[in-house]
């Protein structure tokens, strides 16, 4: 017979065997009978003889399965039915793992999408990064210190070289946001343009879906190559997934590009979080606006490497190689005639190449820290989920120890038993799984959301892949031995007489497991708590931070001059005068102002030098600059301490003015009125002509971040500096709505061809700035209130338990005239030291704990006094509060219908 | 491998005595199990219900095969008897079981002590 055979005929062979055995008993009675025995004695003789029958059966039968797997399957029937018999305890049980589950994958997709999803690209480990990539925009001075940007020579410089990588790329690391008239459409659109060299597509192992890509020709000819790679995404919406689009003429600023390929859907480029519409070469720099002009200077460093390491050439190798011919290249920078002190800095200059694989991302470096506590948090909640369900297992096992004493009893054994068990809380895990896994995919998105903090959502895929899969059939594998093992051991090691006649036995509440895993969970609730109050404690704080400025009521504009051919001379200047007149004309609006920058947007840092300088400047003498028009400081609300401000007077041809903030006074003029003298930007070595007449001080601000030091800071009027500025602020009252229609209007009445983007408001910006600090107070908030109230139910739950068991106790002790108040009491004292012997064990927990939180909280201390006390005394409040239902249903309890009970 | 047969046999010995029983004639559970008592003189404590998981091991292998019939009794039984395949097997395990049991013999036999 075959096994496939026998599979199908079993029913009937175990039919077949009970009857046998049936039979076998019957004859055996029979005879005895015969031979004089009376009946009854005969059946016990004849069953005493064969032995215990169950499991007889039982044993026969395994002969024709396969033990195990069959066993397996019996088990999860039987588990199946177990758990649909008792619908409240599955409910509870599952609903609190899925909670626990589902966040645990969320806050996981969240980090695989941010910081451990490779790029999808061809081997991406064989690539590596020069310099770890977390700057970005141009460095100008000679390289000292560890290195991440570089020049476009210098990239071609290791591209020709192959004695260690197989290939390089680069790619600009400021982004090209133009705007661009495609065919013979009559309205200019945006478009996000990457610059990256001809061979970034070969070097990733990129291949178009159509059309073809760049090759290294492209990097030959300064403003030689106007082509362009679209994006899968950029190609879908913009063309409807046109195949026509190769050879489309795209117009942007004084060039027509063709479209010469699409790149396939899962390519997003090299920076996660970003997704480009189109890359264009390098050689296209000039004359992509704003036309940086850096293809030929050797200081204009602005470029990302990455290059791919040749087969058995060792990061090691590599690096070595590669420093050897960066330094080569300083040497020529500096000259034949270097100063010591340039040999000095190059001395110190250096490549680290970091893995590559990843890509690049600012988000990573933002928020590597805070989605790392977050999963600690998250996978702390669902440790207090597991010993929630640990906990109600041991219950429902003491109400169960009747059903497994008869289990046993006939014959399974102490590990059946456990082995049955295990199925159950392993069915419920995966039921909880199922159920977590799409309460994540749900939630990932609002995280991405929450991590986007912007009009526009990050382009991201948070949807599960397979590594988030993975990681939750892990957690759901994991999770019940731990929650279930103990339960089950416990359950399996009855005595069985005793649980046959009594039924109910030792309460739980007596069990020592059960009083420790209460107080796990209110020790790692408490953690929690302290966590998500220091967190909430920083986020006050940083919202109380001076600014500096007013960043209320006023609205913040991107408008691009560039892509309609403004180049950088006096008639942007002009231009950027005009559309400042008109809009402050608009009714409504106070003061308007062009910037280099605003809050949070970028920098500009150079060296200063001033002849009465602090001796404390001489090491580190870098400051802010900020190029801005005459109404800046009116807009942003920036307080005037001293002199003046920019005004009609400081024209192109006119003394080269600056107004500094207090920091700057205070370091560059120390003890004396900066007001009429003079400092150079550049540093002691700069040229005269960079020495600028400070005519004016401000109040300090916040320039980059919330958390920053004092930044010594100086503006320069625009109309003596000409340069593309890349933000407009309009500081105005009201309502914004009709403002910013009327605004736009001025502005086309300027020049109808100019985009105007990015409308925003400077108080959404300093929200963004902290949007780090906001993601991890607001979630570790949730995942600590989701642990205190698991932790109530917890002690609720216990304590309603021990009520039930103790209830002729306290009739007794009721009948013997104990106080409705002693009752009450002698309960909630129960339930009193087990959240003390908690919220002691969590106080010492967070004392060792909190410590890795430091770089992430804002003015208060790890172990802050006033959030540790608050948090330990509100747990206990809301513990005892747990404990009153139970209690003053003890207080309740009729001595005589206890006493009856018994 | 659970196992919960607490028998005083080595492993495979209540097998060899069955095909032993069946080959000199075919048998139904009860019947066997009263001439395995009887024949051993009550020797060996086998307990009866041993006998079904052993007779089911014999039918998978193929050694045995059964049918139903009438017994003298007058029941309905299953009669149990030895195919080709287990009339080899009963004689390479009794003389396995000889040769082992010669050796054990020799061990335990009365000599220099």
């Amino acid at each position: 017979m075959s096994w496939i055979q026998q599979l199908f005929s079993r029913r009937r062979l175990y039919d077949e065997l009970s009857e046998e055995i049936r039979a076998h008993l019957d004859e055996k009675i029979e005879e005895l009978v015969a031979r004089g025995m009376p009946r009854k004695e005969a059946v016990a003789s004849a069953r005493r003889d064969l032995g215990n029958l169950t499991l007889l059966e039982e044993d026969s039968r395994a002969v024709w399965r396969w033990p195990s797997a069959e066993d397996f399957f019996m088990d999860i029937r039987y588990g199946l039915r177990t758990l649909a018999r008792n619908p409240g305890f599955t409910a509870v049980a599952v609903l609190t793992l899925a909670l626990g589950i589902g966040a645990n994958t969320a806050i996981f997709s969240l980090m695989n999408a941010v910081l451990l999803r490779s790029l999808p690209v061809k081997n991406p480990s064989q690539l590596v990064l020069f310099g770890a990539s977390k700057w970005g925009g141009i460095m100008d001075e000679v390289p000292s210190r560890s290195w991440q940007l570089f020049s476009f020579p210098f990239y071609r410089d290791v591209q020709a070289d192959k004695s260690v990588f197989t290939d390089v790329t680069a790619m600009e690391s400021m982004s090209n946001d133009v705007h661009g008239i495609i065919g013979q459409s009559s309205e200019s659109e945006a478009i996000q343009a990457r610059l990256v060299s001809g061979t970034y597509f070969s070097t990733l192992g990129v291949h178009p879906i159509l059309g073809r890509t760049f090759t290294e020709d492209d990097d030959r000819i300064p403003g030689g190559s106007p082509v362009a790679v679209a994006s899968y995404a950029w190609w879908k919406r913009r063309f409807g997934g046109d195949p026509s689009i190769i050879g489309k003429k795209m117009s942007v600023g004084p060039t027509v590009y063709t479209v010469i390929g699409v790149a396939p859907a899962e390519f997003f480029g090299t920076t996660v979080g970003e997704s480009p519409d189109v890359w264009v070469p390098l050689s296209m720099q000039e004359l992509l606006p704003p036309g940086w002009k850096g293809l030929h200077d050797k200081l204009f460093q602005s470029l990302y490497i990455i290059a791919r390491r040749k087969p058995g050439v060792s990061v090691e190798q590599a690096q070595a190689n590669l420093n050897l011919r960066f330094q080569q290249f300083l040497h020529e920078i500096i000259g034949s005639r270097p100063t010591q002190k340039q040999l000095d800095d190059i001395q110190r200059a250096f490549i680290e190449l970091t893995p590559g694989a990843l890509g690049i991302s600012r988000l990573r470096a933002q928020f590597s820290k805070p989605l790392r506590i977050l999963m600690a948090a998250v996978g702390l909640v669902l440790l207090i989920a597991c010993t929630n369900i640990a906990n109600l297992l041991l219950a429902r096992a003491t109400n169960r120890q009747r059903e497994i004493a008869v289990r046993m009893s006939i014959g399974a054994g102490r590990m059946r038993v456990i082995r049955h068990l295990m199925t159950e809380s392993f069915l419920l895990a995966t039921l909880s799984a199922i159920l977590g896994f799409a309460f994540a995919t749900w939630t990932s998105k609002l995280l991405l959301l929450m991590v986007s903090a912007g009009a526009q959502t990050l382009p991201l895929s948070v949807a599960p892949d397979s590594r988030v899969l993975l990681f939750t059939l892990l957690v759901s594998l994991v999770t019940p031995l731990l929650f279930g093992m103990a339960p089950a051991w416990r359950a399996a090691r009855i005595e069985l007489n005793s649980s046959l006649k009594n039924g109910l036995s030792a309460a739980p509440v007596h069990s020592p497991l059960a009083k420790a895993l209460i107080v796990a969970q209110v020790a790692l609730s408490l953690v929690l708590l302290i966590g998500a109050g220091l967190f909430l404690r920083t986020l006050v704080n940083l919202a109380n931070v001076d600014m500096g400025f007013n960043k209320n009521s006023v609205l913040l504009f991107q408008i691009e001059p560039a892509s309609v051919g403004y180049k950088e001379d006096s008639r942007l200047a002009r231009l950027y005068e005009q559309i400042e007149q008109r809009v402050t004309a608009v009714p409504g609006v106070q003061a308007a102002s062009f910037s280099m920058f605003t809050f949070h947007q970028g920098s500009w840092s150079e060296d200063a030098w001033a002849q009465q300088e602090s001796p404390e400047v001489k090491s580190n003498r870098e400051i802010l600059y900020n190029k801005v028009g005459t109404g800046f400081f009116s807009t942003l609300g920036l307080p005037l301490v001293a002199g003046r401000t920019f005004d009609l007077r400081d024209t192109a041809n006119s003394l080269k003015v600056a107004v500094i903030n207090e920091t700057m006074a205070r370091r560059f003029f120390p003890n004396m009125s900066p007001l009429g003298r003079t400092f150079r930007f550049g540093g002691p070595d700069a040229k005269l002509e960079n020495d600028r007449t400070v005519i004016g001080v401000v109040k300090d601000a916040k320039y980059m971040s919330v958390k920053e030091r004092r930044w010594p800071a100086a503006y320069l009027p625009y109309s003596q500096e000409v340069g593309y500025l890349w933000d407009f602020e309009v500081r105005y009252s009201g309502e914004a709505g009709s403002v910013v229609a009327a605004i736009r209007e001025a502005i086309r009445q300027v020049d109808p061809r100019i985009p105007v983007t990015g409308v925003g408001t400077l108080a959404e910006e300093v929200d963004r700035s902290v949007v780090d600090q906001r993601l991890t107070a607001q979630l570790s908030s949730v995942f600590s209130i989701v642990a205190v109230f698991l932790a109530c139910m917890g002690i609720y739950g216990l304590m309603s338990y021990s009520v039930v068991h103790r209830r002729n106790e306290i009739g007794i002790r009721m009948a013997l005239g104990a106080q409705h108040g002693q009752v009450l009491r002698l309960i909630l004292r129960q339930g009193f030291l087990l959240a003390a012997a908690g919220v002691a064990v969590g106080v010492a927990l967070a004392f060792v704990l909190t410590r890795f939180l430091g770089s992430l909280l804002f003015d208060v201390r790890p172990v802050d006094p006033v959030t540790f006390v608050c948090v330990a005394c509100l747990l206990m409040l809301v513990s005892l509060a747990a404990c009153y239902l139970p209690a003053r249903r003890a207080m309740r309890v009729d001595p005589v219908v206890a006493l009856r009970y018994e | 491998m659970r196992n919960r047969e607490h028998r005083d046999l080595f492993p495979g010995a209540l097998e060899m005595m069955i095909l032993r029983t069946l080959k000199r004639q075919p048998l139904h559970g009860y019947a066997l199990a009263q001439y395995i008592k009887q024949t051993s003189n009550d020797l060996l404590q086998i307990e009866e219900g041993s006998l079904y998981p052993a007779l089911q091991r014999l039918l998978k292998e193929e050694l045995v095969k059964a049918e139903w019939g009438v017994s003298c009794t007058n029941r309905r039984v299953r009669i149990y008897r030895l195919t080709a395949a287990g009339t080899k097997h009963l004689e390479r395990e009794v003389s396995r079981f000889e040769k082992m049991l010669d050796g054990i013999t020799r061990v335990l036999a009365p000599g220099e002590l």
